[in-house]
């Protein structure tokens, strides 16, 4: 009789256990569904403002027989290098006329603008970030 | 031609795609010059190779200055820029990385901004959403100037975590086009000080940690002005709009000071600088300055401050502890020290501190300020002639302290540092 009962219990409990597996799968389906869920979001970017590409200068032929002008931009211990390269275009450019100027970090005074646009065949400056 | 420091390559080919200049020829040497010796530079740049191209440095040189243009350097018309699709979907694990790996975040997990969460944000105010809030750059040249709608700046304010009663603060700081994380090497602060009932309608926090993270409102509305400065300003990315050296630990969260009004002996900060002949704010970057609006007592207000960013007041020689303390002849100690510095002398100071100034005999901070810039006449014979006006070179700010007062009364502590206030908004116009 005891053994009866035991198998009839172990029965039931299989049962039970089968029936409430398409429940638990059915549970764990709905879980996996909601974490796969697909939502959609705003871009939180502003807007850009329009660049117009520009004409380039065109290079020289030749430095000879021409003027550069050596700008230096503030930055300390620039004037260290202007002094280098000026030196180097001396020795090895003899026929090139080379000009020191000087410009705050950010901004040409109309005055040196004006001086490069009329007197100089190419500019370097330096030194930028 | 320019000459360029290699560091800022990738920055710099943004700068000239900006000018109208993608394929302009920069000719690169490896910092930094600074402090270098003439044999250095010779050796180093003159006679080294481009840390570019690899090419011998002035041979490269020439070459740029004499090469015939390229078909592609010669291309001019419009640049086509995308800021992206209107909308992402996915799911929330996907669209978290999507949007970290789009850089549109502060490296940390976000609220994703919906649809809904931002509807719920744009009732926080009566502006409409497609009105453009402000046009922000990264604080120089360097970077352009992207501008934002109220909708830009509440889709951010929902990844922020902020609520919609935040949000009219919020747009105040956005109106302000300056930007919390701003590119300069240096790796400058911001800071926003607010006055006004609006403190405790959103629950600021100015009692204990009240320059720190210790509220939900602080913080989630210093997280909201950094990611509309990262998305709506296109700053704070590394290389081309964020160059600063070691960086600054401020920037992690753009810091939101609420004056503790209540407990301060003095008018609050926006009043108080609105009356003041010295009252005009700084402008930096885009961000414009001038005179400050008039403001009472109660008004809503939002000061914009940026610099180096402050410190524990600890950190200075002059503060060492004692059981009986001077504060206003230390508050002088550090202005001497700090003037002209590039942002001034900022002073937040506790409520016991603030009361022990005013026991002294300093009843306003302008009495306080007086006495702050009265020149020490040792000090004075021993230092340089100073320029008109207190001002030093390379952009010094000079003309006394800046000061706040805010925190709790536990005990004697305060902090300063160097930060330059701005523009003072009206919050109330952004509800």
């Amino acid at each position: 009789m005891k053994r009866h009962l035991m198998i009839a219990a172990i029965g039931a409990l299989c049962i039970g256990l089968f029936c409430s597996l398409p429940a638990l799968t059915q549970a764990q389906g709905k879980k996996a569904a909601s974490t796969a869920e697909k939502i959609t979001v705003l871009n939180p970017m502003g807007t850009p403002p329009p660049i117009t590409a520009k004409q380039m200068a065109q290079p020289l032929s030749t430095l000879d027989g021409k003027t550069l002008y050596l700008v230096n931009t503030g930055f300390p211990n620039t004037e260290r290098l202007m002094e280098e390269y000026k030196k180097w275009f001396q020795a090895n450019y003899p026929k090139t006329t080379i000009v020191d100027q000087r410009t705050g970090m950010s901004n040409l005074t109309p005055a040196l603008k004006k001086e490069l646009q009329e007197k100089a065949d190419a500019v370097i400056f330096a030194l930028g970030h | 031609m320019p000459v360029l420091l290699s560091e800022f390559e990738e920055q710099e080919t943004e700068v000239a795609m900006l000018a109208g200049m993608p394929n302009v020829r920069i000719h690169y040497i490896r910092g930094p010059i600074w402090a270098k010796t003439n044999e250095q530079i010779k050796k180093q740049v003159i006679e080294g190779k481009s840390p570019v191209t690899g090419k011998p440095a002035m041979a490269e040189m020439v070459e740029m200055l004499t090469k015939p243009l390229t078909a592609e350097e010669k291309k001019t018309g419009e640049l086509r820029r995308d800021r992206g699709p209107a909308t992402y979907t996915g799911t929330a694990d996907e669209l978290q990385k999507l949007y970290l790996e789009k850089r549109y975040t502060d490296f940390m997990p976000i609220i994703l901004p919906t649809e809904e969460k931002v509807e719920d944000m744009l009732k926080g105010t009566s502006h409409a959403p497609d009105e453009v809030v402000g046009r922000m750059n990264p604080g120089s040249d360097a970077g352009d100037t992207w501008t934002y709608t109220v909708k830009d700046c509440a889709v951010n304010a929902v990844m922020a975590g902020a609520k919609p009663e935040y949000f009219p603060l919020i747009l105040a700081i956005a109106s302000g086009n300056q930007t919390s994380i701003n590119i300069s090497d240096n790796g400058f602060a911001s800071a926003a000080v607010v006055n006004g009932r609006i403190r405790d309608e959103i629950g600021l926090n100015y009692d204990v940690g009240a320059v720190g993270p210790y509220a939900h409102a602080n913080v989630a509305i210093g997280r909201a002005w950094n990611l509309i400065s990262i998305n709506g300003g296109n700053c704070g990315k590394i290389g081309t709009t964020y160059m600063g050296t070691v960086g600054n630990a401020q920037n992690a969260l753009a810091t939101i000071i609420a004056e503790n009004e209540e407990a301060s002996p003095f008018e609050p900060f926006a009043v108080r600088r609105s009356n003041s002949r010295a009252g005009s704010g700084y402008g930096f970057g885009n961000a414009p300055g001038g005179a400050s609006p008039k403001y009472k007592r109660g008004d809503n207000v939002v000061t914009l401050l940026s610099g180096w960013g402050v410190l524990s007041a600890a950190n200075w020689k002059v503060n060492a502890w004692q059981s009986l303390m001077d504060y206003p002849k230390i508050i002088k100690g550090i202005y001497e020290q700090q003037n002209p510095g590039l942002f001034g002398t900022f002073i937040i100071l506790s409520p016991p501190i603030a009361n022990f100034v005013k026991d002294a005999g300093f009843d306003t901070v302008e009495a306080l300020n007086k006495y702050v810039t009265q020149p020490d006449p040792a000090a004075k014979a021993a230092a340089p002639a100073a320029k008109p006006g207190g001002r030093g070179g390379f952009g010094m700010m000079g003309g006394g302290i800046d000061l706040i007062v805010t925190g709790a009364s536990n005990n004697n502590y305060w902090m300063a540092g160097g930060l330059r206030p701005g523009q003072a908004i009206d919050i109330d116009k952004w509800r």
